[in-house]
């Protein structure tokens, strides 16, 4: 008789509420057919494969602020008559979008053209400001299903936009000059097998020179400059080896090409930059990507708020910004108090989970005090504002954390360090070899010093790590996994301590029916009184069954709800309020409940009591195998909450874990604290979804945030999980170790190669044609190798 | 050998033609956006 689960499925096909009434697994008779069209082909897999199939959201606001003064002096664009904003819609995804958004013209008089980037999920807009406003376009796109949002990185865009262009035209030049100059070689190397005139020779050498020194010293620049930075610095970087081989290489061949003896290298030498601007452009392909996706969500605060005038009472929309203390807002149903104040008028409930962590609704009134960022659930209220931006409890989060993260010491790459070391060795070779072969014959010092510098030359060992990276970062994207940079990637790989939020992370962040004492029965006459409030916990009776026609409905904030279904008349409240209305409320029911780390509703019909219905934040099914999995990885999994210590302990048992290790009550800022704390001893990673640990985030070795998290946290968190399934977090561990395994693969084979080169050139035995296959050859393997990797491979 | 330097001048030329019109397209923007203009073909415009 206790826990039953009766939570309405979606619809199997087009995963819409199933209407009260129809049973089965679909919403209409359509659904059910393509369904089974679809089975009968035994292309069941589609709903594997379906991104998330919700329904087209339209969020069906006024989007007025799109039409403020003050909005298009920042986002618009005038040109003659006509006017031009970048937009950020949501849930673009397949062709079928780009068709629907471009054809709006067509629909929308005014609206002159629309061109959509699908990759940045982002629409130029062109209108004629005189017969159409921006807000009707945005609106036409919200219909849609796709919400707009400002766009609000243009100087920035602009300015990737002409670094990417930038290093294309590199990679161009450097590929032209590559093909060329191979060609050229061929002839060459054939030439000295089968005999060549020395003049034919002559002439290519200095067609070789002339194609590559312009060629490879313009493509070459951004090495030439991250290596001088670095030396500025006093830090060891990749490129100063590479420039180091770079610079010697054109520099030796332009002078044995001037003398007509001795090797050139030119070949060698365009195949590495080309290969090196082309990792490197696929690695700022993948972390734009990333960002942008970010991005999107970042967007989604709202910046406006509703002002009530002191006078007329009327409110009228304003920017943030412009409030100031002492001012009047209202905040109606499912908003989010953008300020910091105290309730001047109406009742309501607020869930505080995002700030706090606390999974419960919090009842206000008349002079209770709010908080920007979180969310007024069930009456409109009017708050006088008392801090605003900045200032509020929020503001000072969110400064914390970027104190934290200015405070993140930036690792130290692998590679880096191994650069140092090589960029060493390899001169202390490179002036043995000088001096060594000098005493035999002085001619061939320079010559052999020269080549040695030439072939290790760390081509394959610059491609290790932006390889591997891109492929992972290219496959857990796929997978919803965002990661940021590769910088994370390495943060995450070693195990240490692992900090994760209860409310909304290890739960699924809202209120639900899990367990029921009493006559089953009256779950659906509980829900009908419900149906009609927006408190979470009548959500939850409502989620839990189906509601029949109720009326005379009066809700008692902070008590429960009454109301008549058919003849009966229903009580659904607090024990303590039911049993004053008359009922005698069953005390073993409540206890239980109580001590399970549930919330008891009574629910009574015609003033007996019939039924207590335990509410609580429901744990996600797939966190205890996610835990599982952490731990078989080496992590030390504890829970960090800042709900009630009773709720964490119960939530902490269920999961298989340490009581000791699992915290309730935490603030915000002790989080931040803890992990501080905890980073003595080795990584901490910190695992969220609030803006209450979002600082702990920013002050842990990574930080990761779950799907639905706030969007301070999707900032300070190195990863973000798109996917609603928290076993991405032990994906991501994993990955994340895979990734630094590869990078190590990939390093050893490079080194190894250069072991060998190094070794040919020092004894004299390197030949520019052996320099010209390796270099390819090792660089392959590492290619090879990455993409080999069984990082954020699918499992299935 | 006439020929070949011949060859040469031509072949470097046309590389040089290659390079100028890969950075035309470049600086024009045509390689900025590689996902849209594909799926925007199989639009019918009507």
């Amino acid at each position: 008789m206790n826990a039953i689960a009766l939570a309405p499925q979606p619809c199997t096909h087009c995963q819409l509420p199933i209407p009260a009434g129809r049973s089965g697994e679909f919403c209409c008779a359509g659904c059910e057919v393509v369904y089974a069209a679809i089975a009968k082909h035994g292309l069941e897999r589609f709903y594997e494969l379906r991104e998330a199939g919700a329904p087209a959201r339209t969020s069906e606001r006024s989007y007025s602020e799109l039409d403020d003064p003050a909005f298009e002096r920042v986002h618009v664009r005038r040109v003659g008559a006509t006017a031009t904003a970048a937009l950020l819609l949501e849930d673009l995804r397949c062709t079928a979008c780009v068709w629907l958004v471009e054809s709006a013209p067509k629909c929308l008089p005014g609206l002159l053209d629309v061109r959509l980037d699908i990759g940045r999920s982002r629409a130029e807009v062109t209108w004629d400001p005189a017969t159409c406003k921006l807000s009707q376009i945005a609106q036409h796109l919200d219909r849609l299903g796709h919400a707009v949002h400002p766009y609000r990185g243009i100087d920035r865009d602009r300015q990737h936009r002409l670094e990417d262009r930038l290093l294309l035209s590199k990679i161009g030049v450097a590929g032209a000059a590559l093909g060329n100059v191979m060609l050229l070689g061929i002839g060459l190397y054939a030439g000295l097998f089968q005999g060549m005139a020395s003049g034919d020779a002559t002439v290519f050498r200095w067609a070789s020179m002339l194609v590559a020194v312009p060629a490879l010293g313009y493509a070459a620049t951004p090495f030439f400059r991250t290596a001088i930075g670095a030396l500025r610095a006093r830090r060891l970087h990749l490129d100063l080896p590479l420039s180091i081989g770079i610079v010697a290489g054109l520099g030796w061949g332009t002078a044995n090409t001037v003398r007509g003896v001795g090797e050139i290298y030119f070949d060698s030498l365009s195949m590495l930059v080309f290969l090196l601007l082309v990792a490197r452009w696929i690695v700022v392909r993948h972390q734009r990507r990333a960002s942008t996706a970010a991005e999107l969500l970042l967007a989604l605060t709202p910046s406006r708020a509703h002002r009530v005038d002191p006078v007329t009472g009327a409110a009228t929309d304003v920017p943030i910004e412009a409030l100031v203390p002492d001012d009047v807002v209202e905040v109606r149903i499912g908003e989010t108090i953008p300020v910091d104040g105290i309730v001047s008028r109406g009742d309501s409930a607020v869930d505080v989970g995002l700030l706090t962590g606390e999974s419960k609704p919090i009842d206000v009134a008349f002079g209770s005090v709010v908080h920007a960022g979180t969310v007024n659930v069930v009456g409109p209220l009017e708050v006088l504002v008392t801090s605003v931006g900045e200032a509020t409890r929020v503001g000072a989060l969110v400064a914390s954390i970027e104190a934290f993260a200015s405070r993140r010491a930036p690792i130290q790459r692998l590679v880096d360090r191994i650069a140092g070391r090589f960029v060493v060795i390899v001169t202390l070779a490179a002036i043995a070899t000088f001096v060594g072969w000098s005493m035999i014959s002085p001619a061939l010092g320079a010559e052999h010093a020269m080549a040695l510098l030439v072939v290790t030359c760390p081509c394959a060992l610059a491609l290790a790590t932006p390889l591997a990276v891109a492929v992972a970062l290219g496959r857990a994207a796929r997978r919803g996994v965002l990661i940021k940079g590769a910088d994370a990637l390495e943060r995450l790989a070693t195990p240490g301590v692992m900090f994760i939020d209860k409310t909304g992370t290890l739960t699924e962040g809202r209120l639900a029916v899990v367990s029921w004492r009493g006559d089953l029965d009256a779950a659906q006459l509980a829900s009908s009184v419900e149906a009609g409030s927006n408190h979470p916990i009548a959500r939850a009776f409502v989620r839990h069954a189906a509601a029949a026609p109720a009326r005379d409905v009066r809700e008692q904030l902070g008590h429960g709800i009454v109301g008549h279904v058919g003849t009966r008349r229903i009580l659904v409240g607090r024990p303590a309020w039911v049993a004053a209305q008359g009922a005698v409320v069953p005390e073993r029911w409540v206890s239980e409940l109580a001590a399970a780390g549930e919330t008891p509703i009574a629910i009574a019909v015609d003033g007996r009591c019939v039924a207590v219905a335990g509410l609580a934040d429901p744990i996600r099914s797939e966190a205890a195998s996610a835990i599982r999995r952490l731990e078989a990885l080496g992590w030390d999994v504890r829970i960090m909450s800042g709900d009630d210590d009773r709720v964490v302990q119960v939530v902490a048992l269920e999961l298989g874990l340490e009581p000791q290790a699992c915290h309730g009550g935490v603030t915000p800022e002790g989080k931040a604290a803890a992990v501080f704390a905890a980073r003595q001893f080795g990584p901490v990673v910190m695992v969220g979804d609030g803006v209450n640990d979002a600082a702990a985030m920013a002050a842990a070795s990574a930080g990761i945030a779950v799907s639905g998290s706030a969007e301070v946290a999707i900032e300070a968190a190195d990863v973000y999980l798109r996917t609603p399934s928290i076993g991405a977090i032990a994906d991501t561990a994993a990955g994340a170790r895979e990734t630094l395994a590869t990078i190590r693969r990939n390093l050893r084979c490079s080194l190894a190669y250069n072991l060998l080169a190094g070794t040919l050139a020092v004894t004299g035995l390197v030949h520019p044609l052996v320099a010209a296959i390796m270099m390819p050859f090792s660089s392959a393997t590492v290619l090879a190798s990455s993409l080999r990797s069984r990082a954020f491979r699918s499992s299935k | 050998m006439i020929a070949m330097y011949l060859v040469l001048a031509l072949a470097l030329g046309g590389a040089t033609v290659a390079v100028l019109a890969f950075a035309w397209s470049v600086r024009s923007g045509q390689l900025d956006d590689v996902d849209t203009p594909p799926r925007r073909i199989l639009l019918d415009d009507k």
